[in-house]
C-alpha cells in the first residue's frame, strides 16, 4: 500500500510538470505581447523613448532571455507559490486566489452534499423498484435534467425568481446583501444561504442524473449477487437486505466518483459564478481571461489542474483502501 | 480489390434479396436502434434540424423569392445567396447522395468489398466537395443587396412578391422594433437591436450543428490515433502517452477553452478546433483499453506476421473491432460540443455578431438595465436544450443497440 502511494505520488511529478509546461506554452504562444499592453497610448508620442522603456521592461521582466530559461524561472516561482501580481487588481495573485478559492470550494461542497442527499435515495429506490414506474419515470426526468444547459437554467431562474419582472423571491447576484457584515451570526448565515439557493440549484441538477445512474447500476449489480439471495433466504427483511447488505457494497465506488466530478465542477463554476456574480475562482478566471490578466490565468489553470490531479489520486487511494480486492500491480496505474 | 474485381463481384452477386448475405453488424445495430420510438423521434428531430440549417436562407430571409416590378420578374433571394450558402447546399446534396449509395451498397455489393467501395465513394465525394468549395469561393461574388423589398411592396411599386415564411434577415437592425415580445409580425419577438428572434434561431442552427460535427470529428480522430498507438505498443509509449492524457484530464478543459478562445483570433473554425483538441481523452482511453485486449489475439498476430504496415494493422484490422464505444462517445460528444459552443457564446467568447448563435442570443435574455426578456431566454435555451437532448438520446439508444447485454442488465 505504502509503495503504491509513493509510486503514485512520484508519477504525479511528470504530470504536474506537463501541466505547467502547457500553461506556460499557451501564455507564450498567444498573440499579443504583454509589453504592448503595458505601454499605453502615451508611448506613441515619443517613439525613441518608448523603445528604450520597452527594452528596459523587457529586461526587467526577463523577456529577453530564451524561452526555456523563462520557463524554468517561472517554474521556480510557482514551486514557491509565487505567481506574481495581478495586472488588473495590482495585488499578488496568491492573495487573490486565497480569497476566491474558499468561496468556490464552499459552493461546490454544498453542491456535493445536495447531489448525494438527493441521488443516493433516488438511486436506491430506482434499483429496488427496478422497471417499475418510479424507476422509468425518474430516469426520464433525470435524463432531461442532465441535458439542460446550465446557462439557460441560470438565466431562467434569475428571470423568473429575481428582479421585478416576475417573482422577486431571491437575490439575483452576489453572496450577501449590503451591510450583511453588520448582522449577527444567524441572520448573516440566513442571508448567505438565501443568496446561495439559486447558484447551488444551477450547479447541482445535472449531477443528480449522473450520480443516481451510478447508484442505481451499483445497487442492481449487488442485488443480483448470491450473498443478497442468501440474505433473503435467511429471512432478513427487505430493509436489512437493501441497506445493510447491498447498499454498503454499492456505495463505495459512488463515493470515489466525487473526485472525477471535480474537474466538471470547476467548469460549472465558471458558468454559474459568472451568471450569478459569485466572487469565486470561476468568476476570477472568467474576468482574468477577458482582461488578459496573464498571471492570474496561469495561476488559476495551474492550481485548478493540481487540485484536480490530487482529487484523482485521492479517489484511487480511497478506492484501494475501501476495497481490499484492488491490487497494486503495474497495470493499475 | 480493383474496380474490375468489384464489378465482377457485383455481376456475380447471388441475388437481389439482401437476405442471402445475412446481416452485417451495422444492420443488426440499426435494427436494434430503430426498435425504440424515442430513438426514431430523436433522429427525426436531428434530421429536421439539419434541414432547417441547410435551408436557412430559404426559410428566413428579408428578400423575396420572386418579385414583379414594372412587369418584369426578378429573384432577389436566389441572387443574394453567398458562397457559404452554396457550400452548405453542396455538402447536403453530397450527404444525400452518399446515403443513397450506402443503401445501394448494402443491396448490391458483397459484404467483404463494401469497405473498399465505400472508401472510393467517400474519396469521390471529398474530391467533389473540395473542388466545389474552391470553385464557389472564386465564382460566387459577395453581393450586397440593400433594396428594401418590403417598402417596394408597401408602396405598391411591386405588383406581386413572394416572401420566405419568416420574412426577416438575421442581421436586421431596426431600433424602433427592439426588445418586443412575441407578436403576429415577430412570432418569437425581437432582440436588443430589433432583429427577429426566429430568423436568428434558424440561422443560428448552422453554428451549433457544424460545431458539433467538426469538433467531434477532430476529437475522434485524435483520440483514436493516440489511443490505438498507446494500446498497441504499451510499455514506455503507453506510459508517456498516459501522462499526456492525465495532463489533459487534470487541466480544467472549459477554462482551457475560454483561455485559448480569448487569446487567439476568434473564428468558428478556431472554436471547433479547440473544442476538438481538448476533448479527445475519453476516446483515447476507450480505444487504448480495447486495443490492450485485442493485440494478443490471433488475427492481429496474423496481420503482423504477414508484414502489413502498422497503419493497416491498427486501423483496418484492429479498429473495426473496437470502434463501437467511439461511435457512442461521438454522439454524446456532439451534444457536449454544442453545449460548450453555446456556453462560450453565452459568456461572450463565441463568433462575432451579427452572426447568430444560440448561446449569444441567450445572453441577451437579461438586458443591461436588468429587465428580463423571457422570449430571448426561453426560445434559444429551448433550442439548445432540445438539440442536446436529442443527441444524448441518440447516444443512449446507440449504446443500448450496440450492447444489448447492457440494456438487459440495467
Amino acid at each position: 500500500m505504502l509503495s503504491y502511494l509513493i509510486r503514485r505520488i512520484f508519477l504525479m511529478v511528470p504530470t504536474l510538470l506537463g501541466i505547467t509546461l502547457m500553461v506556460f506554452a499557451i501564455s507564450r504562444l498567444a498573440p499579443g505581447d504583454p509589453l504592448s499592453l503595458m505601454m499605453g497610448p502615451e508611448s506613441q508620442l515619443d517613439a525613441a523613448r518608448a523603445a528604450d522603456v520597452r527594452e528596459a521592461r523587457r529586461k526587467l521582466y526577463g523577456l529577453d532571455q530564451p524561452v526555456y530559461v523563462q520557463y524554468v524561472k517561472w517554474l521556480g516561482q510557482v514551486v514557491r507559490l509565487d505567481f506574481g501580481d495581478s495586472i488588473k487588481h495590482q495585488r499578488p495573485v496568491v492573495a487573490l486566489i486565497g480569497e476566491r478559492l474558499p468561496v468556490t470550494l464552499v459552493l461546490n461542497l454544498i453542491a456535493f452534499v445536495v447531489i448525494y442527499t438527493v441521488s443516493l435515495p433516488l438511486g436506491v429506490l430506482a434499483a429496488v423498484r427496478h422497471r417499475g414506474w418510479f424507476d422509468q419515470g425518474s430516469s426520464v426526468v433525470l435524463f432531461m435534467l442532465w441535458s439542460l444547459p446550465s446557462m439557460w437554467v441560470g438565466q431562467m431562474l434569475i428571470g423568473y425568481f429575481t428582479g421585478t419582472t416576475f417573482m422577486n423571491w431571491f437575490p439575483p447576484a452576489g453572496l450577501s446583501s449590503n451591510f450583511a457584515d453588520e448582522l449577527p451570526f444567524f441572520p448573516w448565515l440566513w442571508d448567505r444561504l438565501w443568496h446561495l439557493v439559486l447558484p447551488v440549484l444551477t450547479l447541482t441538477y445535472a449531477g443528480f442524473a449522473y450520480l443516481t445512474k451510478q447508484v442505481r447500476a451499483g445497487m442492481l449489480d449487488n442485488l443480483r449477487m448470491d450473498y443478497v439471495r442468501t440474505a433473503r433466504a435467511k429471512g432478513l427483511s427487505q430493509a436489512v437486505v437493501v441497506f445493510r447488505h447491498a447498499f454498503r457494497n454499492s456505495v463505495i465506488p459512488v463515493i470515489t466518483i466525487m473526485a472525477t466530478l471535480l474537474p466538471a465542477m470547476f467548469a460549472g463554476s465558471v458558468i454559474v459564478e459568472s451568471i450569478f456574480s459569485v466572487p469565486g475562482m470561476g468568476l476570477l478566471a472568467f474576468e482574468a481571461v477577458t482582461t488578459r490578466d496573464y498571471n492570474v490565468v496561469m495561476a488559476v489553470a495551474t492550481i485548478a489542474g493540481t487540485l484536480n490531479l490530487l482529487g484523482l489520486l485521492l479517489a484511487d487511494v480511497a478506492y484501494a483502501i475501501a476495497d481490499p480486492r484492488i491490487t497494486f500491480g503495474r497495470s493499475g496505474v | 480489390m480493383s474496380a474490375e474485381q468489384v464489378k465482377q463481384v457485383e455481376a456475380d452477386r447471388p441475388g437481389r434479396d439482401r437476405g442471402s448475405w445475412g446481416r452485417s453488424y451495422g444492420q443488426l445495430v440499426a435494427r436494434e436502434f430503430y426498435k425504440s420510438r424515442i430513438n426514431i423521434a430523436s433522429l427525426v428531430f436531428i434530421l429536421l434540424l439539419f434541414l432547417v440549417a441547410v435551408l436557412a436562407p430559404f426559410l428566413a430571409n428579408d428578400k423575396p423569392y420572386a418579385i414583379k416590378v414594372g412587369g418584369g420578374w426578378s429573384f432577389p433571394l436566389f441572387r443574394s445567396l453567398n458562397a457559404v450558402d452554396y457550400m452548405v447546399l453542396l455538402s447536403a446534396a453530397l450527404g444525400v447522395v452518399l446515403w443513397v449509395l450506402i443503401r445501394r451498397n448494402q443491396r448490391r455489393v458483397e459484404p467483404s468489398a463494401r469497405g473498399e467501395v465505400l472508401a472510393r465513394q467517400l474519396g469521390g465525394a471529398g474530391l467533389v466537395l473540395a473542388v466545389g468549395i474552391v470553385l464557389l469561393q472564386v465564382l460566387v461574388p459577395a453581393r450586397l443587396d440593400a433594396t428594401d423589398y418590403k417598402a417596394l411592396v408597401a408602396s405598391g411599386e411591386a405588383e406581386e412578391a413572394y416572401f420566405a415564411p419568416v420574412p426577416f434577415g438575421y442581421a436586421r437592425t431596426e431600433l424602433a422594433a427592439r426588445e418586443q415580445g412575441p407578436s403576429e409580425v415577430h412570432w418569437l419577438g425581437t432582440d436588443d437591436v430589433g432583429a427577429d428572434v426566429l430568423s436568428r434561431l434558424i440561422h443560428g442552427s448552422r453554428i451549433s450543428l457544424s460545431v458539433g460535427f467538426v469538433a467531434v470529428g477532430i476529437s475522434s480522430i485524435v483520440g483514436v490515433v493516440i489511443g490505438s498507438l498507446l494500446g498497441y505498443f504499451g510499455g514506455k509509449v503507453d506510459f508517456v502517452g498516459m501522462r499526456l492524457v492525465e495532463i489533459m484530464m487534470a487541466i480544467p478543459t472549459f477554462f482551457l477553452i475560454i483561455t485559448i478562445v480569448a487569446f487567439f483570433p476568434r473564428s468558428l473554425l478556431n472554436i471547433m478546433i479547440i473544442i476538438g483538441i481538448t476533448s479527445w481523452t475519453g476516446n483515447a482511453r476507450f480505444i487504448r483499453a480495447e486495443f490492450f485486449k485485442l493485440r494478443g489475439q490471433d488475427f492481429v498476430q496474423a496481420a503482423r506476421v504477414l508484414g502489413l504496415p502498422l497503419r493497416s494493422v491498427l486501423f483496418r484490422h484492429m479498429l473495426p473491432n473496437g470502434v463501437a464505444p467511439v461511435l457512442v462517445n461521438a454522439t454524446f460528444g456532439i451534444a457536449g460540443a454544442i453545449f460548450i459552443e453555446a456556453a462560450l457564446s453565452f459568456l461572450g467568447f463565441g463568433v462575432a455578431p451579427p452572426t447568430p448563435s444560440w448561446g449569444q442570443m441567450l445572453s441577451l435574455g437579461v438586458n443591461t438595465s436588468g429587465r428580463f426578456l423571457w422570449w430571448l431566454t426561453m426560445f434559444p435555451g429551448l433550442a439548445i436544450f432540445l438539440t442536446v437532448l436529442a443527441y444524448n438520446l441518440v447516444g443512449e439508444g446507440l449504446r443500448d443497440a450496440i450492447d444489448p447485454r447492457l440494456r438487459k442488465a440495467l
